[in-house]
């Protein structure tokens, strides 16, 4: 690009975004218009068919948080047990389930949904629109969620949970030294709840690119949507390694191939780097969310607007980025050379610098404007307390030589705590306290949220400074008993009783929530006086949010200006005429108005397909596998039902957004929301192939251990094989070019054909996969790819089926478009994997 | 490039230079579980590779032209967090020989 | 909140600074420079803590004239980069005084298990001895240890010598620790390994002569048997 190319965007920046206003309507007709079309159905089949994202951000944070209450009550037990170094009550066996679910639990019962939830409830709010992108895909979110979460806890009940340490490190975890179902609930649970992960990090991308207020430029939208993107481009890569590392470890564990088996070629430090590859991410995963409830609530509280921006925002790009190359600092002891330690402590150490940014951006805005002692400002204060003293031990773990002595023992469990504790909990409680006038439409009941912040923050750090001492002093993490060591008795004793206070504490914060909600008084709109669209509307809000969608004049204004226009109907797609459930999609960078997408009403085909997911699960954990594939088809064909509901039915003209604004539907847009999704959705599948193939180049480079035997898979047939389905599949790329009957069939052919040769090469070519790592690899690589080709294949019949149906006409794509993508993606994946295992033939 | 493509070319050019440079290091020293040395011929290869990333930001840097806008600040203060990262995280290249 | 906490501190490290198994009573140069490194971050943590503190104490007030760029760049990015930098410095620094090198140093394995560790030293007339649960070392001089697993994930850390390194499946990794003087030291698995985890405790005789005369301990060596 030179300098001398013409800028389109600079062109369309010049030309600022005007939409007129509509003329004003009454209030109370566009809301009874708007219930009746967007409220969910009455009673309890209400809520199982809700897909609304108010109530199911609601139900991700409410059950995030009595799950929370279940990790706490596990903690109390890890900490009644160390009060004394004889261990009093719990055995071992028991002790090491406790303390590896209060871990799992906490990460991924509790942190993730809860923060998903957040993001879920409040974005359509913050950027003036209706509703998530993909409102059913929401309910799937929430209902694996619940399933996996429930299946986690019946194993507790039962007695028979994960008790490897919520890290699950192999060998430990293999079916050698744990047999029993415990470690497959782990794998089998959290992949399960990770589904929710995923479809969360789908939304949330799309609904912030896409789905702004007309005229709210990227570079102008409120910190929260930035963190919020930084988070779920983060979920969207950082959740595909522990995705791929649970897969291969289940199937070591039910059918014996040998990834992580050094003596049968494969590396139990595959899965330590696969683990942290997600692992440390996710520490900054759950960190972003609270900085972007921080970044919003500060300003608030102060009676001014955030300082640097700009900043905080490169802050937040930076550490995206740089959180992914610290994930070694949790191996600095599984002796990796030093230079390479080198490289992982000066990002661990660098990724302090963009923390700093935004700490100092927040005490800077402090300084600039004038902070008032509310509610939420306490929690904020006890956030900056703690997490600056757990961003400081952080940096010293970052040490190569201290981490060497620290690692591994209650100074880590300090640590991690002050982070977490004071990176995450005390802004959500600052959130909670900030938004729940919001939520419920009451004032709070005055003395006991400041009494119950005091508890916490003494009971807290009663319970976890003191802790850094007792690892100093060489108590390591997870033992249950400690008889040798009196040294470490007052200090466990000490932890021991303050968490209890804490634990008081967090009780109030509840009990607190619960007298807000049953017994405060009514709150006025917008009691925070603030400048941001969440507060522009009734309270508690209503199912639609906006009775008409804010335009550029609404925008930067304090929400008590603009609410009395919007709920008018001046904004754009004012009410719901067509009855139809309505929202307007812009552009990703300035936010023009695109087209109008038209989302599906209320359902409980998201609950029937998460139950049909979880009775494979359950049919896995039962190592009954041929019914577990089996299970597979009601799975397929709730999908393709799925599928069916986004056909284009009804009316599908162009909506008069406003005033002379004409848009077609989503239908008849080629840059549907749709579309996004599925491209956020292949770059998360794209690094679950990517982990296959670090995979692939971990073992054969670093791992020194057993040779391969010689492969039959090396011979002629195989070569013959594999260049066959490169050419088929090259074919069905093409055939995906042209959106006609006959491309089409000739695509899903191509894709039949290389799947059966795929399938013909598995049965007689392939070696055995339980013999080496190599060849266990090959396999579960031949398993992704197959997978992707019998998808695409579906994809193409489903194309045609739309054919047949002449749903696809010139101006309506049907599910081409998507098609295409897959296909696309599926035919390069492909492609590279057999490209690999020629070069490693070759090789070797 | 599209506006946030060029906001993340520079940290996805760290990105892209960091796991070069540890997995060449990776392979550089695999089998060699003992104390010796990283041999001088593979360290130069790391400070090469280290050296043409860190120059690789140059054109980079004329890209993202500097401005008074935010729209425009965001992009260059994004290829410095790239440059510096670089500069920062792989310098142990230069100084460190062990394997 | 911080100063009680500050004096709260020094009094505890001295009273409990010399249990079996603390990093803050170093009985080698290893786990001396590794001490140091942490009093040096301690005292920097607590300068940085009160720093924070007292900005956001004397927030509290007027609104005042900010420089956006001080906050965002002076103390976010050059305050902070200048510390950080001299803190990596110092750990690298460190690190590489005391990796293990190619100088001769006396070696003696570790291999671990569940639940226990086998420990080797080459004896006199280049005997090879084996040990449970008691490792022998000389003392005043730098040791290898090649650590080894027979089963899972195990580590061996003896605190007051130096830091910890895993025992892994599969592969072989070196340590280097140094007592300054004759005496027993205790040693654990740091990383969890199943049920026996709490009970994986050694103990690391350093000795003056070497190789040792075992012949009045054949009881020590004994002891840990499974």
């Amino acid at each position: 690009m030179t300098d001398a190319t013409i800028d389109p965007e600079a062109a369309e920046r010049a030309a600022p975004l005007t939409i007129s206003r509509t003329p004003p309507r009454r209030a109370l007709a566009l809301h009874r218009e708007l219930t009746r079309v967007w409220r969910n159905d009455r009673g309890l089949w209400g809520q199982i068919t809700a897909v609304n994202h108010t109530t199911l951000g609601l139900r991700f944070m409410g059950t995030a948080l009595v799950f929370f209450a279940i990790g706490g009550i596990l903690s109390m037990l890890i900490r009644a047990q160390l009060a004394t170094h004889q261990g009093a009550f719990l055995d071992t066996e028991l002790y090491n389930q406790i303390f590896t679910m209060h871990g799992s639990i906490m990460m991924f019962l509790f942190a993730i949904p809860m923060l998903e939830g957040l993001g879920i409830w409040l974005l359509p709010k913050l950027l003036g629109t209706r509703d998530m992108a993909f409102p059913r895909l929401t309910a799937l979110g929430y209902w694996c969620y619940l399933f996996g979460g429930l299946i986690m806890l019946t194993a507790l009940l039962f007695g028979v949970a994960p008790h490897d340490g919520w890290f699950m490190y192999t060998p430990l975890s293999d079916a050698t030294h744990s047999p029993g179902i415990n470690a497959d609930v782990w794998l089998l649970g959290v992949t399960f709840v990770e589904i929710s992960a995923i479809a969360a990090a789908v939304e949330i991308t799309v609904t912030i690119l896409r789905q702004r207020a007309p005229g709210m430029r990227l570079t102008e939208m409120p910190l929260f949507a930035w963190y919020m993107l930084g988070t779920s481009v983060m979920m969207l890569v950082g959740f595909p390694p522990l995705i791929a590392g649970s897969v291969l470890l289940e199937l070591e564990r039910a059918f014996g191939w040998p990834f992580f088996d050094p003596t049968r070629g494969g590396d139990p430090l595959l899965w330590q780097h696969l683990f942290w590859l997600f692992g440390h991410p996710e520490v900054y995963i759950i960190f972003l969310p609270a900085a972007g409830a921080m970044s919003m609530i500060i300003p608030v509280m102060c009676r001014t607007t955030i300082l640097g921006y700009g900043a905080i925002v490169a802050a937040i790009l930076a550490l995206v980025f740089l959180s992914f190359g610290l994930w070694v600092h949790h191996m600095f002891t599984v002796g990796i050379p030093h230079m390479a330690l080198a490289f992982f402590s000066a990002a661990s150490v660098l990724v302090a610098v963009p923390t700093a940014v935004q700490v100092f951006a927040w005490i800077g805005t402090m300084w600039k404007g004038h902070p008032q002692f509310h509610l939420p400002m306490y929690h904020i204060l006890g956030f900056f307390l703690t997490f600056v003293m757990g961003g400081l031990t952080g940096v010293m773990l970052a040490i190569v030589p201290f981490n060497w002595q620290a690692h591994d023992t209650a100074f880590v469990t300090a640590h991690l705590h002050y982070v977490l504790i004071g990176g995450f909990v005390f802004p959500m409680m600052a959130a909670a306290t900030y938004w729940l006038p919001l939520i419920t439409g009451k004032r709070r009941v005055k003395g006991l949220g400041e009494a119950a912040f005091w508890v916490i923050l003494l009971g807290f750090h009663g319970t976890f400074f003191i802790m850094h001492l007792t690892g100093l002093l060489g108590m390591p993490r997870r033992v249950d008993v400690y008889p040798d060591n009196p040294e470490w008795v007052w200090l466990n004793l000490t932890s021991s009783i303050f968490s209890f206070v804490l634990t008081i504490g967090f009780a109030m914060f509840v009990l607190d929530l619960i007298l807000q909600v049953t017994l405060g008084k009514r709150e006025s709109r917008d009691p925070w006086r603030a400048p941001t669209l969440d507060w522009a509307m009734p309270i508690p809000s209503p199912s639609y949010n906006f009775a008409s969608l804010p335009i550029p004049q609404h925008l930067g204004k304090p929400a008590r200006d603009i609410m009395l226009a919007l709920a008018r109907g001046e904004g754009a797609l004012a009410g719901a005429p067509r009855g139809r459930r309505e929202l307007l999609v812009t552009s990703v960078g300035d936010a023009r108005p695109h087209h109008v997408a038209l989302l599906p009403g209320n359902t409980a085909l998201p609950l029937w397909l998460s139950a049909s997911i979880g009775v494979f699960v359950l049919m896995m954990l039962a190592s009954q596998y041929l019914l577990a594939g089996l299970s597979l088809m009601p799975v397929a064909v709730l999908i393709w039902i799925w599928a069916r509901g986004m056909a284009p039915a009804g009316v599908l003209g162009e909506v008069e957004a406003s005033p002379g604004v004409h848009l077609p539907v989503h239908h008849r847009s080629a840059q549907s929301l749709g579309r996004s999704g599925l491209t956020a959705f292949l770059v998360a599948d794209g690094t679950l192939f990517a982990s296959l193939m670090f995979g692939v180049a971990f073992l054969s480079v670093v791992t020194s251990g057993v040779a391969p035997p010689v492969a039959t898979a090396q011979s002629l047939h195989s070569a013959i094989g594999l260049a066959a389905i490169g050419v088929a599949l090259v074919l069905a790329a093409r055939c995906a070019q042209t959106n006609t009957p006959r491309a089409v069939a000739i695509g899903l052919g191509s894709n039949l054909l290389s799947l059966l040769v795929l399938i013909w090469l598995a049965i007689t070519q392939m070696d055995d996969p339980t013999i080496h790592a190599r060849d266990a690899l090959r396999a579960a690589l031949a398993g992704y790819a197959g997978l992707h080709v019998l998808v695409a294949a579906c994809m193409a019949a489903f194309v045609l089926d739309q054919f047949r149906r002449e749903e696809i006409t010139p101006q309506t794509q049907g599910a081409f478009g998507a098609w295409r993508m897959w296909q696309r993606f599926t035919s390069v994946v492909v492609l590279i994997s057999v490209l690999v295992l020629a070069a490693q033939a070759g090789l070797s | 490039m599209t506006w946030l493509g060029k906001l993340i070319a520079g940290p996805m050019l760290w990105a892209l230079i960091f796991s070069l440079v540890y997995a060449l290091h990776g392979w550089a020293c695999a089998g060699q579980p003992g104390p010796e040395g990283l041999p001088p011929l593979s360290q130069s290869m790391l400070i090469g590779v280290w050296v043409l990333g860190l120059l690789a930001f140059i054109p980079l840097l004329r890209l993202t032209r500097p401005g008074a806008a935010r729209h425009d600040r965001l992009p260059r203060l994004a290829t410095w967090t790239g440059l510096v990262a670089t500069a920062f995280t792989l310098f142990p290249v230069v100084i460190i020989t062990s394997c | 909140m911080t100063r009680p906490a500050l004096i709260l501190i020094a009094a505890l490290t001295l009273a409990a600074c010399d249990g079996p198994l603390s990093t803050l009573h170093p009985s080698g140069p290893i786990a001396t420079e590794i001490a140091w490194l942490w009093w040096a971050m301690l005292v920097g943590s607590v300068f940085i803590t009160v720093f924070v503190l007292v900005l956001l104490v004397l927030a509290f007030g007027k609104p005042r004239q900010v420089q956006a760029r001080f906050w965002t760049h002076g103390l976010g990015l050059w305050f902070s980069m200048a510390i950080l930098s001299s803190v990596l410095g110092a750990g690298l620094w460190v690190g590489e005084r005391i990796l293990p090198r190619d100088d001769g140093a006396v070696t003696v394995q570790a291999h671990a298990f569940q639940w226990g560790w086998e420990f080797t030293h080459t004896g006199a007339d280049a005997q090879e001895e084996r040990t449970f649960d008691v490792l022998h070392i000389p003392a005043g001089q730098p040791v290898d240890v090649l650590i080894t697993s027979e089963d899972v994930i195990h580590s061996f850390w003896v605190p007051q010598l130096a830091g910890k390194m895993d025992a892994i499946p599969g592969r072989t990794n070196r340590t280097r620790i140094e007592a300054d003087a004759p005496g027993i030291y205790e040693g654990l698995c740091a990383e969890f390994c199943g049920t026996g985890h709490a009970r994986m405790r050694f103990s690391v005789q350093a000795h003056e002569d070497w190789p040792p005369d075992l012949s009045d301990q054949g009881a020590t060596s004994q002891e840990g048997q499974p």
